[in-house]
């Protein structure tokens, strides 16, 4: 069975999504850092590829260019699904996220240039009210940019998630059959304000105090750059 | 099903996810393996006259319980003969790069969509154009991207060369010299071969072998000339992976070639074997937190140059397996003081031998037989075969052989693991 037939047979299968933000698995391990990261400005982050672009669904149900999100900020960009509750997927996203959040707001300057996006997974179940629902209290908080955004159909999804290199993969349980897990390998996405993908994200590079250096060393680059275009 | 049990059957698939399965790869990848692998792809060195005389990838089937169980059972050419020598998956495991020692490509298989039957979809041409480097070696995944180990250069065809940068749909990002000159207590030459990454402390160790005058020569002419022994690389060097900069530079004299960082928690070394010299140098950060390298075993009796070619180091870093060419020696070392690694098992298990890989449990030890098409020995000693053997802590008791000379294979060298999917863990919770 293709990718998209899985995906809608795994959304076929949830009846209601969660409305109450991610399930709780316990608190998380941070990954080992067992440095001092190297301080911001010192180095240069890779330009790994082009953010790709789509068109999709925001919490207010408008259509919005994926590519109006990756440019003009610093954008830190994850996929996720509303009802997942894989400890290790998106509530260990949601709370480095969160972590991160709170940093960022330890440093409104930095902030302001910062946006967080979080793409759906399940365009079926995670509707533009289901995210509202879901990240309600980050999206309408000023401090910090915080986007939640949906594909309008499967179809519109999987050019974005095959762009990314986000893999996901439908678990079957043993008969074979698609169950509600969607088994994905947790990667966040660090976009400079020119689109450009500057560096990726797993499990074991969740180390929060080196993503705020990452930000900081793309926030001092675009201000140098600003500065010698002026 | 309630959240609970949701939780606890997802955490069985994916809790482990900082961990690995085979020991040498990229330990941060996805769709880890610590059972029973079911596949196992070999890279494949052509030979003039056997079989369509070209490289490849073969599968053979290793699940125990499969009626094809020890047997070839798929394999893919990549369209002609130059001397392939290493893979590693990409961070999601969906694809195996592979890299030509001489003819400088590197080729895409795809092995997410079914493991059983690969299928090559790129080929990737411009790492000489790009970096001026010859050689791609070691294959090591970073999130969305892979990181190359080359081991020679288009100009001189020494063993001056650097590490290439491409994201995972095969455009090239960056380069990144090895150091030559003065750096941190040491004296780069330039040379590079393996490297390991240790994200935990923002690391990456990398090592040195030779340029394609040598490793493309034949050995016997190597070894014969005094100039062309002078010319093997004698330093590994400590990056910081975040800065891409080399830090360090560590002499280590004769060919330092496999790295092997310890993957338990809390550990700060990495081990590797000097191929020349025939010594085992542990890397480790003293108390001050600074790297240092030093010699911690011997292996065999350098005197013979029994060539030390591959190490395997066990998921809890407390044992290491080395395979030695020249007397075709498999050797298990106990490293429970990684300080003095102290040798406890030996066993000849071919004419010659390379490569070794074990299972992340341990039990199951695969060994290749290829060095290299102009190293391998000659006549009857150049028995090209896939051995693999079950471990009980005592004795290699061989289950099955594939005689790849026979099957029209090639020359077997780079192994590594596969398996589908396993069904959700908690269904009938469901």
């Amino acid at each position: 069975m293709h990718l998209r037939a899985l995906l809608l047979a795994a959304a076929a299968g949830v009846a209601v999504s969660n409305a109450h933000g991610a399930a709780d698995p316990g608190k998380p391990q941070e990954p080992r850092m067992e440095f001092a990261p190297p301080a911001a400005g010192s180095y240069e982050l890779q330009r790994i590829q082009p953010a790709p672009d789509a068109t999709l669904l925001n919490a207010d149900a408008r259509r919005q260019r994926l590519s109006d999100l990756t440019h003009g900020k610093i954008t830190l960009l994850t996929f996720f699904y509303t009802y997942c509750v894989d400890p290790w997927g998106c509530p260990y996203a949601y709370w480095t996220l969160s972590g991160l959040r709170d940093r960022l707001i330890a440093d409104p300057q930095l902030a302001r240039g910062v946006r967080f996006v979080s793409v759906s997974f399940d365009p079926t179940n995670d509707t533009p009210e289901a995210l509202r629902r879901y990240g309600a209290r980050f999206m309408d908080d000023p401090r910090l940019e915080w986007q939640f955004l949906t594909a309008p159909s499967v179809d519109h999804l999987l050019p974005l998630l095959d762009g990314f290199g986000q893999d996901v993969r439908v678990e079957r349980n043993a008969d074979g059959k698609p169950t509600r897990t969607l088994n994905h390998m947790l990667k966040m996405f660090l976009i400079d304000p020119h689109g450009m993908i500057r560096e990726i994200y797993s499990l074991a590079y969740l180390q929060q105090p080196v993503m705020l250096n990452d930000m900081r060393t793309l926030a001092l680059e675009n201000r140098s750059t600003a500065a010698r275009s002026r | 099903m309630n959240i609970r049990a949701t939780v606890l059957g997802a955490a069985l698939l994916i809790c482990g996810a900082s961990l690995a399965d085979e020991t040498c790869n990229s330990p941060y990848m996805t769709g880890l393996i610590k059972g029973q692998e079911e596949f196992l792809h070999v890279l494949t060195l052509g030979i003039d006259g056997v079989g369509d005389g070209s490289d490849k990838l073969v599968t053979i089937d290793v699940n125990p319980k499969s009626a094809s169980y020890g047997k070839p059972v798929h394999s893919v050419s990549v369209g002609g003969r130059g001397e392939t020598h290493h893979m590693g998956f990409t961070d999601d495991r969906k694809h195996l790069w592979a890299g030509s020692l001489d003819s400088n490509q590197i080729y895409v298989f795809d092995v997410g969509t079914d493991p059983s039957k690969p299928r090559l979809v790129k080929t990737i041409t411009d790492l000489g154009a790009r970096t001026g480097y010859l050689g791609p070696h070691t294959f090591y995944a970073l999130p969305g991207r892979m990181l190359i180990g080359n081991i020679s250069n288009l100009a001189a065809k020494d063993g001056v060369t650097g590490m290439a940068l491409y994201n995972n749909q095969g455009n090239f990002v960056a380069k990144f010299p090895m150091p030559v000159g003065s750096l941190g207590g040491g004296v780069g030459d330039g040379y590079g071969y393996d490297l390991a990454i240790n994200p935990a402390r923002n690391a990456i160790l990398t090592s040195s072998f030779t340029g394609w005058n040598n490793y493309m020569r034949d050995l016997g002419e190597v070894v014969g000339d005094p100039a062309a022994m002078k010319k093997f690389g004698n330093t590994m060097v400590m990056w910081d992976l975040k800065a891409m900069q080399p830090r360090r530079v560590f002499e280590v004299p004769g060919a330092p070639l496999e790295i092997r960082w310890s993957l338990r928690e809390g550990d700060n070394w990495a081990i590797t074997a000097t191929a020349l010299t025939s010594k085992l140098w542990l890397i480790r950060q003293d108390k001050a937190g600074e790297w240092q390298a030093k010699e911690v075993a011997t292996i065999g009796d350098p005197a013979k140059i029994p060539l030390p070619v591959d190490i395997s180091i066990s998921a809890d870093a407390k044992g290491l397996w080395v395979n030695t060419f020249m007397d075709g020696t498999t050797r298990y070392f106990d490293l429970s003081d990684p300080e003095r690694p102290v040798q406890t098992y030996a066993k000849q298990t071919g004419k010659q031998v390379n490569m070794v890989s074990q299972s992340w449990d341990g039990k199951r030890v695969y060994i290749t037989s290829s060095l290299l098409a102009k190293w391998d020995k000659k006549g009857a000693d150049d028995e090209q075969f896939l051995r693999a053997f079950n471990w009980d802590g005592k004795e290699l008791k061989l289950a099955f052989e594939t005689d790849f000379r026979a099957a029209k294979l090639g020359r077997p060298h780079h192994m590594k693991f596969t398996a589908r999917p396993a069904p959700a863990a908690s269904t009938a919770a469901r």
